[in-house]
């Protein structure tokens, strides 16, 4: 059993951020919606920087619309920018829903986005009609930049979607909605296939799955205006009060969940995410709870697939050694209760935010672990840097922002998470159920083949 | 009709002054409206003036530290993400102790709602002090104005000044928040004011001679500048500041001892050639680099200014001779393809005519995010009868352009690469390359064999299942 130490950093700056601000949450949220669009109230480089981010990590489109503040709407106020963008883009792309996203400017101009929205309305049904205008969901975001970070952002995101499209319940559905998290779309796809061995039908809040991985096939898309395939329907988020239950699957983004709890009934559960075997387990119990049906055979040799891996390798080459886990809080959590699994130590655990639920969800993994677990909350990659610098570890996982310093350390670095740009299709490849899981164990282990053993060397031969 | 209103603009008809077909008999003033606000909402393709100082024209300083003072999101984006190499080669002989510092570390000051509400001043003093302590080796601290700290009034410049006699640091404030001015452009132009004016006169270089330039407006993108300085070098003229590719911050304060000033960005940077000629008497000449031609015309006018004619002809002449073969090779398998050059600014006249010379390439669109007039006077002087040159388009009319224009290729960024690709058309990154340099003689190879790369893709060719089969 190790210790647990939380460290924050010793610095009120921030060197190399871990998060982002609230806005691009929000946009990841709307995102995975069927013909759905962000429509940012802020300045261009607000929706520009984060379309550069997505476009760079999933190398796909990523339509975000921008109410391109300037100078006399810093004076005067965003009330006209807002509504004319809300008009343009209702009649150019004829979306099914407009995320409307606040930021640092507008909300400090203090501009009512919700007043706003409701003559946009007007004006959209004086000029579209009553149909057509009624026919686009204008969701208002609440997401100051200022406060928190990029996953909370995004959970205010969910939650105003379904505080604004979850109608009062009728019959159920039989369904489960799954809140994601800010995870890739290889992630979205294994809890899908997960939902449909057990028989589930989900409701994805959100799903980015197919909006973030979409074919190339030009006779089989959507042009003029350009939609990905796929993402959840206004239709499932709006019947999403009906459902057996909900689960969060990261421990930031539970706030729709509860909303719809307290609302409608419909139970809730909060993390962890299903990394690795014993998270794995829980989401399914999770469900099993919410559904009543049998674990089926064929996840259940999942699972046993990801135990053959486990006993194969584990002692032979991953046993007893150190690692520092980097990233999203709920991902990292996740990540270092696998690594414990797999019989290796989390000596570093290192976050931009700081959260109760992450503590608390690490301060149990810490038990699991076989040496002390250094905690960085409300941290940053330069933080990490340093801790790494002074006392090294065997291997670090994280994602792709973590590459100068590592390869500076001499410490391999495996590639997870948000954003990954200098590997290609991590994007799709799901590190979360027991498919991810053996998709981390090899990822794990063929690192520590290339860089803890020589190519030619005997002990490889068997 | 000289311009254009696209189909799916029907609903914010403003765009049709925005969007020209060239026509040699129109009078010269027919060029797109620029340079203006953007429509809320259409989808456009620009940034912010933020991204203007910061992303293009400071960002390629080797040996400062930047403090971007805002909430925590701009400090992330500005992080490291143009592609702006830098070698620790110091102008007194020394080395910068990190490689490409200016690549992997940026700071903020990690504004929270308390400094909305009270200011941010505090956490700007400590952060400058505390970017002191933990780089003590930076030459400089650079600090930025953001959308927050704009709205707010932090005096950003008292803090510098009182912090620069503190810390022995030169300490420059950047003001250009993210809502100034309608795109980047803005920010360029606050950054060329703000270096000229904190900086530039305020000190001496270690040597001079008779050969010394300004390299204005080369930010040494994916390594441009390695590839044309060794021009320079063998014409026996001596780079003294570059602006502000691979350059330290020295380098920017001894800008009034050059003899002559080069301007190769003239969009992001004619303003400091400007303002140091009227000050220092520094003349400056525009420059072009791209495609042989350019290059070679622009390196004998250098040659001129100096005496040295004799010298840039060896030097066109000996990298003529090494990149031959493959320049007609691409032409070979180029000629005729048709192009969409979607650029910042002036790569809109910088590429087409190369192209369309060196490899027979046939430019049917251009465009840019924040080009002013007098691009756009260029960029129509330079384009082909027929050429359509839109201002600031925004996604849904990249889809008409590609469907209406069919371009075998299109150059632009990342925001546009994908989209296209889903349309079957391929496209190349331009703003930051794919697998450059692009510049000079023999970057113009890269830019050729990624365009033929591009275009020969044999992806595109196989892109819906056939029924048929092979036979």
């Amino acid at each position: 059993m190790g210790e647990c130490n939380v460290i924050k950093k010793d610095r009120n700056s921030v060197i190399n951020p871990l998060v982002t601000c609230q806005p691009m949450g929000a946009m990841y949220a709307v995102a995975g919606i069927r013909r759905g669009l962000p429509l940012v109230h802020g300045s261009q480089g607000c929706s520009t920087f984060v379309r550069y981010s997505f476009s760079r990590h999933f190398r796909e489109p990523s339509e975000i619309a921008v109410t391109s503040l300037h100078e006399d709407a810093a004076v005067f106020g965003g009330r006209r920018n807002l509504i004319s963008g809300l008009g343009n883009l209702a009649v150019r792309f004829k979306p099914d829903l407009i995320g409307a996203i606040s930021t640092c400017s507008s909300e400090i101009i203090g501009d009512d986005m919700v007043g706003f929205i409701k003559i946009a309305k007007e004006e959209m049904t004086q000029k579209m009609g009553e149909k057509e205008a009624e026919s686009i969901k204008i969701i208002p975001i609440s997401t100051p930049s200022f406060v928190d970070s990029h996953f909370r952002g995004y959970d205010n995101a969910i939650k105003a979607l379904v505080d604004n499209l979850a109608e009062e319940p009728t019959e159920s559905n039989n369904k489960v909605n799954i809140i994601p998290g800010m995870v890739n779309p290889g992630d979205t796809r294994e809890i899908k296939h997960i939902l449909a061995l057990m028989g589930i039908e989900g409701i994805i809040l959100t799903d980015i799955s197919d909006t973030f991985d979409s074919p190339l096939r030009p006779s089989a898309t959507e042009f003029r205006p350009f939609y990905p395939k796929g993402g959840t329907t206004v239709g499932e988020i709006s019947d999403s009060s009906n459902s057996l239950g909900s689960i969060s699957l990261c421990n930031y983004s539970g706030s729709a969940a509860k909303s719809l709890e307290k609302k409608y009934d419909v139970p809730s559960s909060l993390g962890p995410i299903p990394i690795g075997v014993q998270n794995t387990d829980q989401f399914l119990r999770n469900l099993k709870k919410y559904t009543d049906l049998e674990i089926p055979e064929a996840l259940l040799d999942e699972r046993g697939l990801l135990m053959d891996s486990m006993a194969d390798l584990v002692s032979r080459y991953l046993f007893g050694r150190t690692v520092a886990i980097y990233g999203d809080p709920a991902i990292s959590a996740g990540i270092a209760r696998f690594v414990c699994e797999l019989g290796m130590v989390p000596s570093v655990v290192c976050t931009g935010v700081e959260s109760k639920e992450f503590e608390e969800e690490m301060k149990k993994v810490s038990k699991e672990s076989d040496g002390p677990v250094d905690m960085l909350v409300g941290s940053d990659l330069r933080a990490l840097e340093t801790r790494l610098q002074e006392e090294p570890v065997d291997l670090m996982i994280g994602h792709s922002d973590g590459r100068l310093f590592a390869k500076n350390l001499e410490i391999p670095l495996i590639r997870v998470g948000y954003p990954v740009y200098d590997r290609a299709g991590y994007h799709r490849v799901p590190i979360v159920g027991y498919n991810g899981g053996i998709n981390l164990i090899d990822r794990i282990t063929n690192t520590v083949f290339e860089n803890f053993y020589d190519a030619e060397h005997w002990k490889l031969q068997q | 009709m000289p311009f254009k209103l696209f189909e799916v603009d029907k609903e914010i008809p403003d765009r049709e002054k925005h969007i020209y077909v060239k026509d040699e008999a129109d009078p010269v003033e027919h060029i797109p409206k620029c340079n203006s606000k953007t429509i809320p909402g259409c989808m456009t393709e620009r940034g912010c003036a933020f991204a203007g100082v910061k992303g293009v024209i400071t960002g390629a300083v080797k040996d400062v530290v930047h403090v971007v003072h805002s909430p925590v999101g701009c400090t992330t984006y500005g992080c490291g993400s143009k592609r702006y190499p830098t070698s620790p080669d110091l102008p007194n002989g020394g080395k910068f102790p990190v490689e490409n510092f200016n690549l992997k570390y940026i700071m903020g000051t990690d504004l929270k709602e308390s400094d909305v509400v009270f200011g941010g001043m505090k956490k700007l003093r400590q952060s400058i002090l505390e970017a002191a302590k933990e780089f003590p080796y930076v030459n400089a601290i650079y600090t930025y104005a953001t959308c927050t700290t704009g709205l707010i009034g932090d005096d950003m410049e008292a803090v510098a000044k009182e912090l620069s006699e503190e810390t022995g640091k030169d300490i420059v404030t950047f003001n250009a928040p993210g809502f100034s001015g309608p795109t980047q452009s803005k920010g360029h132009h606050v950054g060329n004011l703000t270096l000229f004016n904190k900086l530039v006169g305020t000190k001496e270089p270690p040597e001079t001679t008779p050969y010394d330039i300004n390299l204005i407006g080369e930010y040494n993108i994916d390594g441009d500048l390695w590839v044309i300085k060794p021009y320079f070098e063998e014409m026996g003229i001596n780079i003294l500041s570059t602006f502000t590719g691979d350059c330290s911050h020295d380098e920017i304060c001894w800008m009034h001892r050059a003899k002559l000033s080069l301007v190769r960005c003239q969009r992001s940077a004619t303003y400091i050639a400007k303002l140091i000629e009227e000050k220092y008497g520094v003349p400056y000449i525009k420059v072009d680099f791209f495609g042989p031609k350019y290059c070679a015309e622009n390196l004998r006018a250098v040659g001129k200014y100096f005496g040295k004619e004799a010298e840039a002809e060896k030097v066109i002449e000996s990298r003529m001779k090494k990149i031959q073969a493959e320049l007609e090779f691409y032409r070979e398998k180029l000629e005729g393809k048709t192009v969409w050059v979607f650029s910042g600014g002036p790569k809109n006249w910088h590429i087409p005519q190369p192209l369309e010379e060196h490899l027979g390439m046939k430019t049917v669109a251009v465009s840019t995010m924040f080009e002013h007039e007098d691009g756009y006077e260029k960029i129509k002087e330079r384009v082909g009868e027929g050429t359509v040159i839109i201002d600031d388009p925004n996604s849904l009319e990249l889809e008409e352009i590609i469907e209406d224009y069919k371009p075998d290729i299109i150059l632009s960024g990342i925001k546009e690469k994908y989209i296209a690709h889903k349309m079957g058309t391929p496209c190349m990154l331009i703003h930051s390359y794919e697998n450059g340099p692009y510049m000079g003689f023999e970057g113009f190879i890269n830019l050729a064999r990624d365009i033929y790369a591009s275009i020969y893709s044999p992806v595109w060719n196989m892109l819906e299942f056939d029924e048929m089969g092979e036979e």
